[in-house]
């Protein structure tokens, strides 16, 4: 055996617990042993055993049943039966359901040894294809847009279907939506992926240095371009464009892009040539720019001219069923990113996580998930790894009145302000008076403080 | 060598050849450089006999053999020529534990060839040369190796143990001089 591993031995007899530690403690495995397969369940919950040796015949819950509960909570966690009750039967159970061998006790000691080496096998293949796998996600990311709701299942039909065409595309959505996904999974579904993929944020930059990022610069062209420079419009030639927050950019810049859309021909500063371009644009906005360009405020030609086809991606909050398999895919990424075994999500915390808004969308959802891997102690991420997160805007569920909704209310707001009644009646916006008055009528009383 | 350096004693445990006892004592010194004793002999350990598998418990004998004092000696290799196992394991060659003061080497089924015939007196003092030198590892706390061509190899059959060889690969033996310069 090449690796270490950690391994639990889960029966409840202390003389076979006591043997089997023994014998793994020579191999320099770090071993841990529980009497029942509750302790085992419990253990499990703090440390991320590898392997688990279970007793088919123990009391309460037997090896079978443990069995069912870590394959349904800890895929990857190999399970080994054994027992000195053995029958075909039982046998074929376990391995149905996902037990890799089956031991009859007493074992000759090279059996063991050879099915130690059938796991290390099996384990380092494991380990391989985590990490090939890891790699391919890295790799085809682009593609990997995640949901499984209506909302984004109207866009993954719409990814292909408008990847065929060299039409320009506006991504409509909130910010950390994932516009820039879309973007990239089109380009990437295009006969264009061969080329390049380029992306400016047009709002992360101020007019002049757009214009120069994008159009590129003679030498000289400007105090400060002591080097000619292309322009992203001509590097990203054969390839895709997509510029996000395209709502901030100049009326000048609108002006110059929409001449480069109709013309496929830029020139540099400080040059006189043109040269062609041939590029597909993406661009995105989280703004209105349809009521904008009505309002005046963005050139309508530009509009049209960027607005061939519009995709609008969902905010998180209108499809909340996704949240599972992106809290899944993230703990997954953020677990192989950290090296820490967080692989789970009490059912709570899922509520919660559910229940919240996500202003910030699927960005924030990633932020949130990435801070309570990093600071979680156990494998599995409760409510308090979620502590950080902004009440949900949404009043709780269920028939209340409007006399009890201002009473939790008045109460939260003066507990967070220390009861101090001059600013929590500003918060409220209502006079002190009425805030006092408030407070007698609800019976209010200050929570006596427990102390450090 | 003087008094004071680590000495290892070999224990025979009920009736056991001499010559085992001296090839054993002759290759902890040659192989791993500590000098040995042979102890006088305790009693066969009728104590840790199991009537329902009529072997004897490794566990049991080494529990026992462990409340002994030993004081001059830093690890005992206890000797027996009866069956021996632990409760998962239809039996051992060998046992310790990890760290532990004593260690035992059944000559029990190291006397049968894989043919069903019975060893030559070379091969059984080579074999138990092997278990010893193996279990007195353990004791030293050395672990498992994964290298074929070391005594530290776990050897599961009879074949195994005879693929084994005597001395530590390089490793183990650091291992060893690092654990012995702590004693």
């Amino acid at each position: 055996m090449d690796e270490k591993m950690s391994i639990m031995i889960v029966d409840d007899e202390m003389i076979v617990r006591e043997s089997l530690f023994h014998w793994f403690e020579k191999s320099g495995h770090k071993v841990d042993t529980a009497s029942s397969g509750f302790e085992a369940l419990e253990k499990l919950e703090k440390f991320p055993f590898e392997l688990l040796f279970v007793d088919i015949k123990m009391p309460k819950m037997s090896g079978i049943e443990l069995l069912e509960k870590v394959k349904e909570e800890y895929p990857d966690t190999i399970v080994i039966i054994i027992t000195a009750y053995g029958s075909i039967d039982t046998a074929v159970k376990a391995m149905k359901l996902g037990a890799i061998d089956y031991l009859l006790k007493p074992f000759k000691p090279d059996h063991l040894s050879l099915v130690m080496e059938k796991i290390a096998h099996q384990h380092k293949l494991a380990s391989e294809y985590r990490y090939l796998k890891g790699r391919l996600e890295e790799i085809t990311r682009f593609d990997n847009i995640i949901g499984q709701s209506p909302e984004m299942e109207r866009v993954f039909q719409l990814i292909p279907e408008v990847a065929q065409t060299d039409s320009t595309i506006l991504i409509l959505g909130e910010t950390g939506t994932g516009k820039e996904l879309v973007a990239k999974a089109i380009h990437a579904k295009s006969h264009r992926s061969n080329g390049p993929f380029i992306a400016i944020n047009c709002g992360a930059m101020p007019d002049t240095l757009l214009e120069s990022e994008l159009f590129g610069h003679l030498k000289g062209a400007y105090t400060g371009a002591t080097h000619t420079r292309k322009g992203f419009l001509e590097v990203v030639s054969g390839g895709t464009l997509f510029l996000d927050e395209i709502g901030e950019i100049s009326p000048k810049m609108q002006v110059d892009l929409l001449r480069v859309l109709e013309e496929k021909k830029i020139t540099k500063l400080g040059d006189r040539a043109p040269v062609d371009v041939d590029f597909r644009l993406i661009s995105a906005t989280k703004r209105d720019l349809e009521k904008e360009a009505a309002e005046g405020n963005f050139r309508e030609d530009f509009f049209y001219r960027v607005n061939v086809i519009t995709i609008q991606v969902p905010p998180l909050r209108k499809r909340k069923g996704d949240i599972p398999l992106l809290v899944e895919h993230f703990l997954e990424k953020y677990s192989h990113e950290t090296t820490k075994r967080v692989d789970h999500v009490i059912p709570d915390a899922m509520k919660l996580l559910k229940s919240y808004d996500w202003p910030g969308n699927v960005r924030e959802l990633e932020n949130a998930i990435e801070r309570a891997v990093v600071l979680s102690k156990g494998r599995s991420l409760g409510v308090e790894d979620f502590s950080f997160l902004r009440p949900p805007s949404v009043l709780p569920s269920g028939t209340r009145s409007l006399r009890e909704i201002q009473k939790d209310y008045v109460r939260k707001i003066l507990e967070e302000y220390d009861w101090n009644v001059t600013q929590a009646s500003k918060i409220l916006d209502i006079n002190r008076v009425t805030l006092h008055k408030m407070i007698k009528r609800y019976e209010l009383q200050r929570t006596p403080s427990t102390g450090p | 060598m003087s008094p004071t350096e680590p000495r290892i004693g070999v224990l025979p445990l009920g009736k056991v050849p001499e010559i085992v006892s001296k090839s054993i004592a002759a290759h902890i010194l040659g192989y791993l450089d500590l000098d040995a004793d042979i102890l006088p002999a305790l009693d066969d350990p009728s104590y840790a006999f199991d009537k329902r598998r009529l072997q004897y418990d490794a566990g049991a004998i080494l529990k026992s053999l462990e409340s002994e004092p030993f004081q001059d000696y830093i690890k005992v290799i206890g000797l027996l020529d009866v069956d021996i196992f632990v409760p998962i394991f239809t039996h051992v060659f060998g046992e310790a534990k990890q760290g532990g003061k004593c260690a035992l080497v059944s000559l029990y089924r190291l006397r049968k060839n894989l043919d069903g015939t019975i060893a030559s007196i070379p091969i059984l003092l080579e074999r138990t040369a092997k278990v010893a030198l193996h279990e007195s590892g353990h004791l030293l706390n050395l672990l498992h190796c994964m290298d074929e061509r070391c005594v530290m190899h776990f050897s599961g059959t009879l074949e195994d143990l005879d693929n084994t060889p005597l001395y530590l690969c390089r490793y183990c033996s650091t291992y060893l001089r690092d654990a012995l310069s702590r004693i």
